[in-house]
């Protein structure tokens, strides 16, 4: 019992030296340093910024402004006097009168101005019609004013010049700034990113969330050799139909000689409208109907395999049910080998095509013996199993789909961002990619999640019908899910306009972007607009998703 | 004709819940399935619909091999069998009708049934159906709106639908009040005999076994220890089905 105790407080011991000694890094790792932030330098940088950014740019203004004109030769005459002038009660003294150096230190005075009033004083040199600003200063309680100044440079001429003393006397907002209209239109472009990137990642994660959702793909089980008759006919069908539909479609997009592209300009003609629909005739053909194709390629391609090859085999003997399970193994973990091969060797993962020959045929060709093998393993590996007894090829296709959501929503947006920016250039779209594929993977996996906790019973009981896999989504599963999905297509919204303001920083567009512009170019005044605009939108947006997720649910 | 061959179900925790089990059943007949929680009855019911995958042994239904079949052929075969659970198991956001219409789904056409669409034949059965169990009036309402018994029946109704050769129950009425139970159990009554329907319906309740039934099966931790006419269980019987113990209480 002692003994036990006494172990305890070392074991005790020993863990808060060990966390103590994880601190004690962690600073100097983290290179925390108190010396530099008390530098005077940079307390003066830190309270001209903080003063900036408290100061944002929202308003135009209008001055309301009084002037009062005094001489100034240039250079001095060899008596130096003051001078002094006095109008409508004002009276400005500048002494001395005059500069030969820019080292020369001029001091003006007045008496009369407006109490508190902001002076700026300018100077209009000869022959010249832009005017140099000297200094600004503000007057007293009493309209007393005191100010230093040298020049900035010397103009020698035998005349006086002249020096302009302006009052503000009143200063009106006359509107936003330039700043906050832009921030206005910046935000507006942001928010629409936001919602079509939630949009087309909503649409493409429903159907893969059915996919990804354990307890609706654990049931499913076919026969191994079903299973392989339909990665047989994938290829093929698949392949087929995106090659055949895109040949059709290809005339119509091309980027020379384009048929939509050539009457693109009677399009635009109907403003937004018009490139809405052209925007949309060009994604049809260049990318939807392909798709379609392949889609469609894909889904006889499972069902030929799954029915016929499953009905075939049930009405085999033994034997020859083996035999055929045997050589569909064979082909398709060839197949399905040669296909993971030909990307990796495509996509060069961690250089590998310097091993492999430049062209597609010459690839297939050396890569033939390899998946010989590794269909003889899987042909040989399926001669171990019941042919009859079903395959969860439903487990591992969930299992497949959730490692890939898990993948893409480990990748920054950032990181998506400037991938694509560097395959459709600077601007908006670039970032509505880079956050559908995000909100894509990060959907389908809440959505699945969602999926995975309906009651169990109606899916049962819609089962025990006799019902499809397709019949029990619709009527067991999105019943139940329905109002979460909206609930959470409203917060992915509100996250993707928080994550566009990151994006713009690579260059995706929307309000970021000129928020980086802002602060590279250290208008801290402009930039604090742009901060305010976000702050103002993620604030209201957050609100409302809360507002209507708490309603729907 | 059901006939289960040397029926064994072993979960993957190990946990036995059927252990060789076998044992026909004629067309018409009305089965009651008894025996303790946990010792099999809603396994077995489970099985035969394929809803929980047997670990060995044979269930056919006339000549299909029912535990063997999978896919498009283990639709075809469900259908034909339908099902009462004891929860009901409705989709509660639904309508009552279309709850009952569910039960056609594994014969109309799958693009038209996901677009809600149904032959106007099937929306007419469904109100028959509805009114053959005495709640035509509920079909338009949501199913969470309903009290149990009426759930139920809704579950009756839609087990109908699919114009079953066999009804597997799930302890059918006990989540429901003795009056409602009976009610239910007239119902199941009425469907076997007057449209020739084969029952397999696992029960608590000896008096309503003895009642509704015409043959009973009892297993124990998995095993089948009776079967026989329900008058057939005495005292001894009883007690051989559910433990010494049982039988002080009851």
């Amino acid at each position: 019992m002692k003994n036990q105790n006494g172990n305890k407080w070392w074991r005790q011991a020993a863990l808060i030296a060990a966390v103590l000694v994880v601190y004690i890094y962690a600073v100097q790792a983290t290179q925390i340093n108190l010396e530099e932030p008390l530098k005077p330098r940079r307390q003066e940088n830190l309270i001209g910024l903080i003063r900036e950014l408290a100061h944002p740019d929202l308003f135009a203004f209008e001055n309301e402004t009084r002037s009062t004109n005094i001489s100034i030769r240039m250079p001095c005459p060899e008596e130096i006097k003051g001078s002094q002038v006095t109008a409508e009660g004002r009276v400005a003294t500048l002494a001395p009168n005059c500069a030969t150096t820019t080292q020369d230190l001029l001091q003006l005075s007045g008496e009369g101005f407006k109490p508190n009033g902001r002076i700026v004083v300018f100077w209009h040199p000869v022959g010249s019609t832009s005017v140099r600003r000297l200094t600004d200063t503000k007057a007293d309680a009493e309209g007393k004013f005191v100010t230093q100044f040298t020049m900035p440079d010397i103009r020698e001429t035998a005349d006086p010049q002249r020096i302009e003393i302006v009052e503000v006397i009143d200063r009106r907002i006359i509107g936003l700034s330039d700043t906050s209209n832009e921030a206005l239109q910046k935000i507006v472009e942001t928010v629409l990113m936001a919602l079509l990137a939630s949009t087309f990642g909503t649409l493409l994660a429903i159907p893969l969330s059915f996919i990804a959702a354990r307890n609706l793909m654990e049931s499913i089980k076919v026969p191994l050799a079903a299973t392989m008759l339909a990665i047989i006919l994938t290829p093929v069908l698949a392949g087929g139909g995106w090659i055949l539909v895109s040949r059709l479609t290809t005339p119509l997009v091309n980027t020379d000689s384009g048929v939509l592209l050539s009457i693109k300009d009677s399009f635009l003609t109907f403003g937004f409208v018009g490139n809405f629909i052209y925007v949309l005739l060009f994604f049809l053909f260049l990318l939807l109907l392909p798709l379609l194709a392949a889609l469609v390629g894909l889904i006889v391609a499972v069902v030929l395999g799954n029915r016929y090859g499953q009905e075939a085999m049930m009405r085999m003997s033994d034997g020859t049910a083996r035999g055929v399970t045997a050589v569909l193994t064979f082909l398709g973990s060839a197949i399905l080998f040669l296909l993971i091969a030909l990307f990796i060797s495509w996509l060069n993962v961690l250089g590998v095509s310097q091993f492999l020959p430049e062209t597609t045929t010459g690839r297939v060709q050396m890569l033939l013996l390899p998946a010989g093998v590794v269909g003889a393993v899987g042909a040989i590996l399926s001669l171990r199993r019941d042919p009859k007894r079903p395959f969860a090829i439903g487990f591992i296709i969930y299992t497949l789909t959730r490692g890939i959501f898990n993948a893409i929503r480990s990748i920054e947006p950032i990181m998506m961002a400037f991938v694509f920016v560097v395959w459709v250039g600077l601007g908006p779209f670039a970032g509505i990619m880079a956050l559908t594929l995000h909100s894509l993977a990060d959907l389908g996996k809440l959505f699945s999640e969602e999926v995975e906790n309906i009651a169990e019973g109606p899916l049962e009981a819609i089962t025990a019908t006799g019902a499809n896999f397709v019949q029990q989504i619709s009527y067991a599963v999105i019943p139940q899910i329905f109002r979460q999905y909206i609930a959470y297509i409203f917060y992915r919204w509100d996250i993707n306009v928080r994550m566009s303001t990151i994006i713009g920083f690579v260059g995706g567009g929307g309000i970021g972007f000129v928020l980086q512009r802002n602060i590279n170019q250290t208008l801290y005044t402009k930039a604090s607009v742009m901060v305010i605009a976000i702050a103002i939108v993620v604030g209201v947006l957050d609100y409302l998703s809360a507002q209507i997720r708490d309603r729907i649910i | 004709m059901l006939r289960v061959k040397n029926l064994t179900k072993v979960y993957e925790d190990g946990t036995v819940a059927l252990d060789n089990v076998s044992f026909e059943v004629p067309d018409g007949q009305f089965v009651a399935i008894i025996g303790l929680s946990g010792s099999g009855k809603s396994t077995l019911l489970r099985c035969i619909n394929r809803l929980i995958e047997p670990t060995s042994g044979e269930i056919w239904w006339n000549d299909v091999k029912l535990s063997h079949i999978s896919g498009e052929e283990l639709r075809r075969a469900r259908r034909k069998i339908g099902m009462i659970f004891q929860h009901f198991n409705l989709v509660d956001r639904s309508s009552v009708l279309t709850n009952v219409l569910s039960g056609r789904l594994g014969y109309v056409n799958p693009i038209a049934s996901i677009l809600k669409r149904f032959p106007p034949e099937d929306i007419e059965r469904a109100y028959a159906n509805l009114e053959r169990v005495g709640i035509r009036d509920k079909a338009h309402n949501r199913a969470d709106e309903l009290s149990g018994g009426q759930r139920q029946r809704v579950g009756i109704a839609r087990a109908l639908m699919q114009e079953p050769e066999l009804i597997l129950a799930d302890e059918p009425v006990a989540s429901l009040d003795p009056a409602l139970a009976h009610s239910i159990m007239r119902h199941l009554q009425q469907i076997n005999q007057e449209d020739n329907i084969t029952v397999l319906c696992s029960l608590h309740f000896l008096d309503l076994v003895q009642q509704y039934s015409t043959r009973a099966i009892a297993l124990n931790k998995g095993q089948l220890v009776f079967d026989g006419r329900p008058e057939e269980i005495d005292d001894e019987r009883f007690a051989e089905i559910y433990g010494r113990e049982a039988e002080r209480i009851g």
